[in-house]
């Protein structure tokens, strides 16, 4: 009989000094050999149940847990430590920086083995296949902070899995990754499944976690769905209003009027064709011709940038760039190619090794560094690297402050900035108690309210869930209509494909390709070739023949016999 | 340690705790020698050893710091120092032989202790220092403490680097102003940095912890260092050196 090696029964948690339970009724079984995959929104209880199964909860973050749950057969009840659940369930963490602390590739490997006692030649058989599971053979010597941020993450796993658990628990493992990485960790993920006993991922990217065996939909710390893909993932309006995007076969197929059980790219393709929807015949043309007018004068001029840290290889190497007033760039590529050190060129933070870069006229070496930071405003990836004031008021008024603006000049310029945030009303409110999307509105808003031409924004989606990424990008789509350049750093091509003009992509520290986002888009096999890959709806316009940027392109492209 | 150089040679290939204790040796004989003529037999002795260490490279990169050492103990220690017939004097500051000698051994012993150390941190990883404390006797947990502070401290500053540029980006100056006025401008960094130190502590325990981390009762060792005849060979000599140096007569 097929026993279930994971058995949570009516398990609940608060956590200490809270008043409503994050975790509430959660029953669930976890069948051998079964690939789960967690989705729901921000805060909606999918990171404290991934710590609720190793223990980490309730012995290391302390609260009230109830319930029991079964383990390999064995009731767990009480508190169990840690370190006895964490040899049957390995939990992977997001922050792959913060979990690695060994010096040397194989070392990490060994941690968990050398707590659990295993015998030494034992230990290193472990080591050697763990690190041939994830594909980092040969890299035993080397130190983790040399590698990509992929293989970082794919050494967190190894380190996981040499200690031989039964279940393996990650915790939105691809979210700092680029796309390759992704991709790695999910061909990963694929594998492991039939090696160990089962697999709980936590995930936002609904087309990678079509090949789970069910998805959990969870909504304020209960499970308020559970099925496999077709089942949860055909309603788009459901999936979106849980904070998640949806796959955008599903919004394809929901905006014909058809049925949405066609999950993947080619099927629901097959069911638009079949239901009579054919492309226009000058539909192309159209798409093509949907483009913005013609920007205004150069803003910033990059000549043969080379810059480097050290006696290192160059982060930048002879890039030349020249970006117009009211542009929107979108600035891709693999981790380390150098895309945020050319990016803190243009506020001067970096000075060029080598060439120049000029922004409104005048050389980056010759402002001074406050001044240039106030015309190009940066917005950091993390804005818990910047977040310091008490009020969120006293937050947006720094940048405005440190300029000398005069104090009334600086309410107005602070007003119009949350306003346009949307932050208006919360002045008084403390940042720290603010959503991780509202923190990342609140570190744009600090940099508007100097006034700056130039915004260059790293990352800025990152973390958020799917609501809090649509609004950080439709806040800073209005920025960049109302006349301000944006620059942005992103992982996601799906958007590069919705929300950028143009594109520049670059590869070890060159730019290999800047152009028209369309453009960029219709050369699939290039992008291969740079390991990124066409968004879903991108893919899902080439069915049909079109170089599209988004859904909404091709449901314009289609028309139907019958009117 | 940051400073690790990866050769092979045989201070690399001692036992991590005959480095450990090697290097207490070698300070405990700089201090048993009075005359600047045993320093300098000494700082030679430490200097070829550094030469068969291969830590010259990081020697280099603290030759200013050598140099001030030398220069400042010499002068000091010559002029102020008030030991046997001055020779000469000016105000608070004499000369004699005994005052210069002094100064010299003093130079001398300094920089033989600053190249014993370099020497260590070159030829040893953060975790054969770790497994160096373990093998004398010190528990786990705090040898693990002390390794994991030397791979953090990098990482930290790292943090510290990202948080000054985020705030510089927002146009904060911290070269102009009065003292008053610039000790404010730290808040700014500070708090995004304890923030930051707070929820990297936080993380990290948690990985520990999920890796068995605190398991009670016995561990293994992945790396593994059989203590063989030059350890007891080098300790030995050492040894034997700390005692001629502080049992005989001072010369």
């Amino acid at each position: 009989m097929n026993q279930p090696i994971l058995t949570l029964n009516d398990l609940a948690f608060t956590y200490r000094d809270a008043g409503k339970p994050a975790l509430d009724q959660i029953t669930y079984s976890h069948r051998r050999g079964e690939f789960t995959v967690i989705v729901g929104e921000t805060g909606a209880g999918k990171s404290t149940l991934c710590r609720c199964l190793n223990g980490l909860i309730p012995s290391f973050i302390k609260g009230r847990l109830d319930g029991d749950f079964q383990v390999a057969g064995s009731r767990q009840s009480g508190h169990p430590h840690v370190y006895e659940l964490a040899r049957v369930i390995g939990l992977v963490f997001q922050d792959f920086e913060a979990q690695l602390f060994s010096t040397n590739v194989e070392l990490e490997t060994a941690f968990a083995l050398e707590n659990f006692a295993v015998d030494r030649d034992e230990m290193r058989t472990r080591v050697e296949q763990a690190l041939n599971r994830v594909g980092l053979a040969g890299f035993e010597q080397r130190d983790p902070s040399s590698l990509s941020g992929g293989e970082k993450q794919r050494l967190a796993i190894a380190s996981v899995l040499a200690g031989r658990p039964a279940l393996v628990v990650m915790d939105e493992p691809t979210t700092d990754l680029d796309p390759v990485g992704k991709r790695d960790i999910f061909k990963l993920a694929q594998v492991l499944r039939n090696e160990i006993e089962g697999i709980i991922l936590v995930e936002h990217e609904t087309e990678h976690i079509l090949s789970a065996d069910r998805i959990l939909l969870m909504h304020e710390g209960r499970i308020i769905g559970e099925g496999p893909p077709g089942e949860m993932l055909s309603d788009p309006l459901r999936i979106e209003r849980h904070g998640v995007r949806p796959l955008q076969t599903t919004v394809l197929l929901s905006e014909l009027g058809l049925e949405t059980d066609a999950l993947t790219i080619r099927e629901a393709a097959s069911r638009v064709r079949s239901a009579g929807w054919r492309v226009k015949a000058s539909a192309q043309a159209n798409l093509n011709g949907d483009r913005k007018p013609e920007s205004g004068g150069s803003l910033v001029q990059i000549e043969d940038l080379v810059f480097q840290y050290g006696d290192a290889q160059p982060a930048v190497d002879g890039v030349s760039l020249d970006i117009k007033a009211g542009e929107f760039v979108a600035l891709v590529g693999q981790n380390g190619c150098g895309k945020t050190t050319l990016a803190k060129h243009l506020n001067g933070l970096h000075l060029p090794t080598e060439g120049e870069v000029r922004v409104l006229g005048k050389s980056t070496a010759d402002w001074t560094l406050p001044e240039l930071g106030r015309r190009v405003g940066y917005v950091f990836q993390n804005p818990d690297h910047q977040i310091f004031a008490n009020t969120v008021q006293e937050e947006v008024a720094f940048g405005a402050r440190n300029y000398g603006l005069p104090e009334e000049t600086v309410r107005e310029k602070v007003g119009a900035a949350l306003a346009v945030t949307g932050l208006a009303g919360r002045e008084l409110a403390d940042p720290f108690n603010l959503t991780r999307g509202e923190r990342q509105q609140l570190a744009v808003a600090s940099v508007l309210a100097t006034d700056p031409e130039i915004l260059v924004l790293d990352e800025p989606t990152t973390g958020l869930d799917y609501h809090g990424q649509v609004a950080i990008l439709n806040l800073i789509r209005r920025l960049n209509e109302s006349g301000r350049t944006v620059v942005m750093i992103t992982h996601s091509m799906w958007v590069v494909a919705e929300y950028a003009d143009r594109c520049v992509i670059m590869s070890g520290g060159h730019v290999v390709r800047d152009g028209d986002v369309r453009s960029c888009f219709s050369d699939p096999k290039l992008l291969e070739s740079l390991y990124l890959e066409a968004p879903e709806a991108v893919r899902l316009g080439y069915e049909f023949g079109l170089v599209v940027r988004s859904v909404k392109e091709i449901v314009d492209s289609l028309e139907h016999p019958d009117g | 340690m940051v400073l690790y150089i990866p050769t092979d040679s045989l201070l690399h290939r001692l036992h991590p705790s005959t480095k450990i204790v090697g290097l207490v040796m070698l300070l405990i004989l700089t201090v048993a020698f009075q005359s600047p003529w045993y320093q300098l037999i000494i700082l030679s002795g430490v200097l070829l050893l550094a030469r068969s260490a291969g830590a010259f490279r990081n020697l280099r990169r603290i030759l200013p710091l050598m140099i001030t050492v030398l220069v400042f103990s010499v002068l000091s220690w010559s002029l102020f120092k008030r030991v046997g017939e001055p020779f000469w004097s000016f105000g608070l500051l004499t000369l004699s032989t005994e005052s210069i000698r002094f100064g010299f051994a003093m130079g001398f012993r300094l920089e033989a202790m600053l190249v014993s150390g370099m020497i260590f941190v070159s030829c040893t990883k953060v975790e054969e220092f770790a497994y160096g404390l373990r093998a004398i006797g010190l528990p786990f947990a705090v040898s693990f403490a002390l390794s994991l502070a030397f791979r953090l401290v990098p990482l930290f500053f790292t943090r510290i680097g990202t948080v000054v540029q985020a705030q510089q980006a927002r146009g904060l100056d911290l070269k102009s102003g009065n003292v008053l006025q610039r000790a404010r401008k730290y808040v700014p960094l500070l708090v995004p940095i304890f923030v930051y130190a707070i929820r990297d502590t936080d993380l990290l325990s948690m990985a520990l912890e999920s890796k068995g981390f605190g398991m009670q009762g016995k561990r293994t060792e992945f790396l593994s260092f059989p203590f063989v005849w030059r350890d007891y060979a080098i300790l030995g000599f050492l040894l034997v050196l700390n005692l001629a140096g502080w049992l005989m007569p001072v010369p």
